[in-house]
């Protein structure tokens, strides 16, 4: 490696870094928390069956799910000022990114909610319990164990989705690399070194979903995995 | 204390349960035996509002109600005086043992903490697991978590109890701790309705027999008259049938 491309990448790396936290994280963070808000009060709505609002729920989800995230992006950024509704880069990206998410994160969860076993429900009912309170108590909290690797896996994707917003002029990990790029024309180094942070940050994030799965079985008594 | 004349309950225009009628007293130990697919399962469930009842009316602590008709609330309010124990067990399974006993207790009958748990402890005593409170079902064999389900049911304090073949699922070696715990039960004096093939302990254990088949209540009788005075063709020969099995 020549001296000068040393150089680059050592010098550009708390500047990609840099944009990481102070950009890609905070993007992934509060788009994701609001998914996953999203996505259990949809699920909720379509397990409870409330009419009107199912029918609501099943036509956003279809749309979310049949439309590709670049073009929603497009469409909020870009295409809502001409009905003259305005939105800063930032807030815009997480609003997308939190109804995308939301919409794939609202059938995960559904999914796990349906796999607890009626038995529980029924159990609840025969102690006395309203179905929200079985809902809460029970329903739920074993939902979360079955749906927690794959709302980790929904999370490790935003990851990498969030360089989406460098089309919305968002200057995340992403963007800071392409300007490294158009400056030096280094584009293969520097690619791959954006590529090693953001698998770092997936490595992080997978630990700690073997930590809280670990943690999850523990207080179910370790009866959902089971070699 | 518990009577239902004219249950009646289809599935998709099959009829499951035929105009059933049943009396139950405090103290009686009802066994409803038959063989499967005689809808035994069903009238129980019917009986705690698992399944709604297409028609039929029940009368329970002098309180007269239309089954069909009958409102969530209502339904709840009936729940607080009754208990059920599953064939599958169906015990809480992110909750220890002695939650799902305070469970009840502690949500819908807003008992405090402290007396919530020594009335379960109380209750896991008299079914021989008190040292495994801490204990989550995955950890406990079929015969325990069973035993747990019971002392689930017992600690509310319910005026009936419905057991729907609380032995199936077990491991023959299990049954026998299981029934034991029921027998105890009948013995303190509590109201048990209890679906069951073991016809030997519905022999020594039951005050009344209900016999279903075919969705209908073909004999309903104090239990020395059903299994000494039996003059119908069909129950005989149900009964001979698991005789042999027995033996």
């Amino acid at each position: 490696m020549s001296e000068r491309l040393a150089d680059i990448l050592i010098s550009s790396f708390p500047r990609i870094l840099g944009q990481g936290v102070m950009v890609t994280i905070p993007l992934t963070v509060i788009s994701f928390a609001l998914a996953l808000v999203i996505a259990v009060l949809c699920a909720m709505i379509q397990i409870a069956d409330i009419r009107g609002l199912k029918q609501l729920v099943r036509f956003y989800i279809w749309i979310v799910r049949g439309t590709p995230l670049l073009v929603q992006l497009y469409l909020v950024y870009f295409g809502l000022p001409d009905i003259g509704l305005m939105l800063p880069a930032f807030p815009c990206a997480v609003a997308v990114f939190a109804l995308n998410e939301g919409a794939y994160c609202a059938e995960t969860v559904r999914a796990a909610i349906e796999a607890v076993p009626k038995g529980q429900m029924e159990a609840g009912y025969c102690v006395g319990m309203s179905y929200t309170q079985i809902m809460r108590r029970i329903v739920l909290p074993q939902a979360f164990r079955t749906a927690f690797p794959p709302l980790s896996n929904s999370l490790i994707s935003m990851v990498k989705d969030t360089s989406l917003a460098a089309n919305i002029t968002v200057m995340e990990m992403f963007m800071a690399t392409q300007r490294v790029v158009g400056r030096t024309y280094e584009a293969l180094a520097l690619y791959m070194e954006v590529a090693v942070i953001y698998l770092f940050f997936c490595t992080v994030i997978t630990k700690l979903q073997a930590l809280g799965e670990k943690k999850l079985n523990a207080m179910n008594g370790g009866n959902v995995i089971r070699a | 204390m518990l009577e239902v004349t004219g249950l009646k309950k289809s599935f998709d225009g099959r009829q499951i349960l035929d105009r059933v009628d049943l009396t139950v007293d405090k103290g009686d130990v009802l066994a409803v035996l038959g063989p499967s697919g005689g809808g035994k399962t069903t009238l129980l469930r019917c009986l705690n509002y698992l399944e709604r009842a297409d028609e039929g009316h029940m009368t329970f602590r002098g309180q007269s109600m239309d089954m069909p008709g009958l409102s969530r609330k209502e339904i709840a309010a009936y729940r607080r005086h009754t208990a059920f124990v599953f064939q599958s067990y169906n015990l809480f399974s992110n909750k220890t043992a002695l939650q799902n006993v305070t469970e009840g207790l502690l949500i819908p009958r807003k008992m405090s903490k402290a007396e919530a748990r020594d009335r379960a402890m109380a209750a896991l005593e008299k079914v021989g697991l008190a040292d495994r409170g801490d204990a989550y079902p995955s950890q406990l064999s079929g015969g325990q978590q069973q035993r747990v389900a019971i002392a689930r049911a017992v600690a509310v304090q319910p005026d009936v109890i419905f057991l729907d073949e609380p032995t199936s699922a077990l491991d023959p070696e299990l049954i026998g701790g299981v029934l034991d715990v029921i027998r105890a039960l009948a013995e303190d004096g509590m109201t048990m309705v209890i679906v069951t093939h073991e016809v030997t302990f519905a022999r020594h254990v039951s005050t009344r027999v209900l016999f279903m088949d075919q969705g209908k209540a073909l004999a309903a009788a104090p239990t020395a008259a059903f299994f000494e005075e039996q003059t119908s063709e069909r129950i005989q020969s149900f009964l001979r049938s698991l005789d042999r099995k027995d033996g």
